[in-house]
């Protein structure tokens, strides 16, 4: 559900800047070297890139599936390998007590519970599936205007990182203030600076 | 000022919109006209959230129900509060769409776009697939253009001279309500 189908939650941002010229073999070039790379089949903890908005599996984007008319959309992709803490805690108490009982110890100390507990964190990861997350994103070119799929708030910081190591730009979240900026000139700008809450009743 | 600073300043902004909304598509009957557009309709329904104070001291009040049946959120408003969140419908002409806005950050959630017949026919030619993506945006961005134009009017009156005269309209329109219930 999202974007290409169903119902959908989403939030607007601005794209602060000026697009380079020959925008689209920029964009090619800049997609495909941020594009996501799967992790699968690594022990890495976290991934992140672009994909296609049909298919969180295409990160070539064959045919620049990414261009719609005067619009780029694109899917962020993220991948995370991630342990539950009573998983964690489970296995590394489990491990303590193989512990004390091979090396005939009543109690084991701080600085080791943290080795032990370290070691069997990197252990648990590798052994993690990596569990994806993906947001619809759609960029309006004409009107330097992004609609971004989720309200997922870290997912928005992760957005506007990954957009600006992408693309070079910045983005801005269009909260009610920023977007009457837009909407208003210089003087009805401060005048709207100035205001205070008013009481309803 | 960072991101979240301003949010926190500025959050009465949206709230205020949505409050005002509230009153304005009950001024007419579910009519609000928009400035060389005609008019569209907009009605609350079924869900809102109110919110009273700030940071720690702040109230929330989650009400939902028939259109008819909002009395808590009514009572709500007599209290103080300001609406937060609201489930909205807003038509034009044969398009008619569904969305919770939360008003603090202008998130548009759980928005049900118009029923179209490209939608329905589906297809899965690059063309057909490119063709329904345009339309979806188109749809999702008509929404925002609606609702920026609704903000628009709000803007207009709320930093203008006439602020104080549709307050006194507003408030009279809560405590009516209030009665009510």
């Amino acid at each position: 559900m999202g974007f290409l189908n169903g119902s959908a939650s989403f939030v607007r941002f601005s794209v602060e800047g000026d697009l380079p010229e020959n925008f689209w073999d920029f964009a090619a070039e800049r997609i495909t070297a941020f594009s996501f790379k799967d992790i699968d089949e690594t022990y890495d903890e976290f991934s992140i890139g672009w994909v296609s908005v049909q298919n969180m599996f295409d990160s070539d984007f064959k045919f620049a599936s990414y261009a719609s008319g005067d619009y780029v959309t694109l899917s962020l992709r993220i991948d995370e390998r991630k342990v539950a803490p009573a998983i964690l805690k489970k296995f590394a108490q489990k491990e303590e007590e193989r512990i004390k009982k091979e090396k005939q110890i009543p109690k084991i100390g701080r600085t080791m519970k943290i080795e032990i507990r370290e070691r069997i964190q990197s252990e648990l990861m590798k052994k993690a599936a990596p569990v994806p997350a993906v947001y619809d994103l759609c960029w309006n070119l004409s009107d330097s205007t992004l609609l971004f799929f989720t309200t997922n708030r870290k997912a928005h910081t992760l957005l506007e990182d990954l957009f600006k190591e992408t693309f070079g730009l910045l983005i801005a979240q269009q909260i009610p203030y920023y977007m009457a900026e837009r909407l208003l000139d210089e003087d009805d700008t401060q005048r709207l600076a100035a205001i205070t809450p008013d009481i309803f009743v | 000022m960072d991101l979240v600073d301003l949010i926190a300043e500025k959050r009465f902004i949206g709230q205020e919109f949505l409050t005002w909304l509230w009153w304005k598509s009950e001024e007419r009957g579910g009519s609000v006209e928009l400035p060389g557009q005609g008019d569209i309709t907009v009605v609350f329904e079924k869900h809102m959230l109110l919110e009273y104070g700030e940071g720690e001291s702040s109230e929330k009040c989650i009400c939902s129900g028939l259109q008819s049946e909002l009395k808590e959120a009514r009572t709500g408003l007599v209290m103080g509060k300001k609406l937060e969140q609201a489930r909205i419908q807003v038509a034009q002409n044969d398009y008619e769409w569904n969305f919770t806005m939360a008003a603090a950050v202008m998130e548009f959630r759980n928005v049900k776009l118009p029923k179209t017949g490209a939608a329905q026919e589906g297809g899965n030619s690059p063309e057909e697939i490119e063709g329904l993506i345009l339309e979806r945006i188109f749809l999702f961005e008509e929404l925002v253009r609606l609702v920026q134009a609704l903000f628009r009017m709000f803007l207009e009156v709320r930093i203008g001279n006439s602020w104080k005269d549709e307050l006194v309209k507003i408030r009279s329109w809560v405590h009516t309500r209030g009665q009510m219930t």
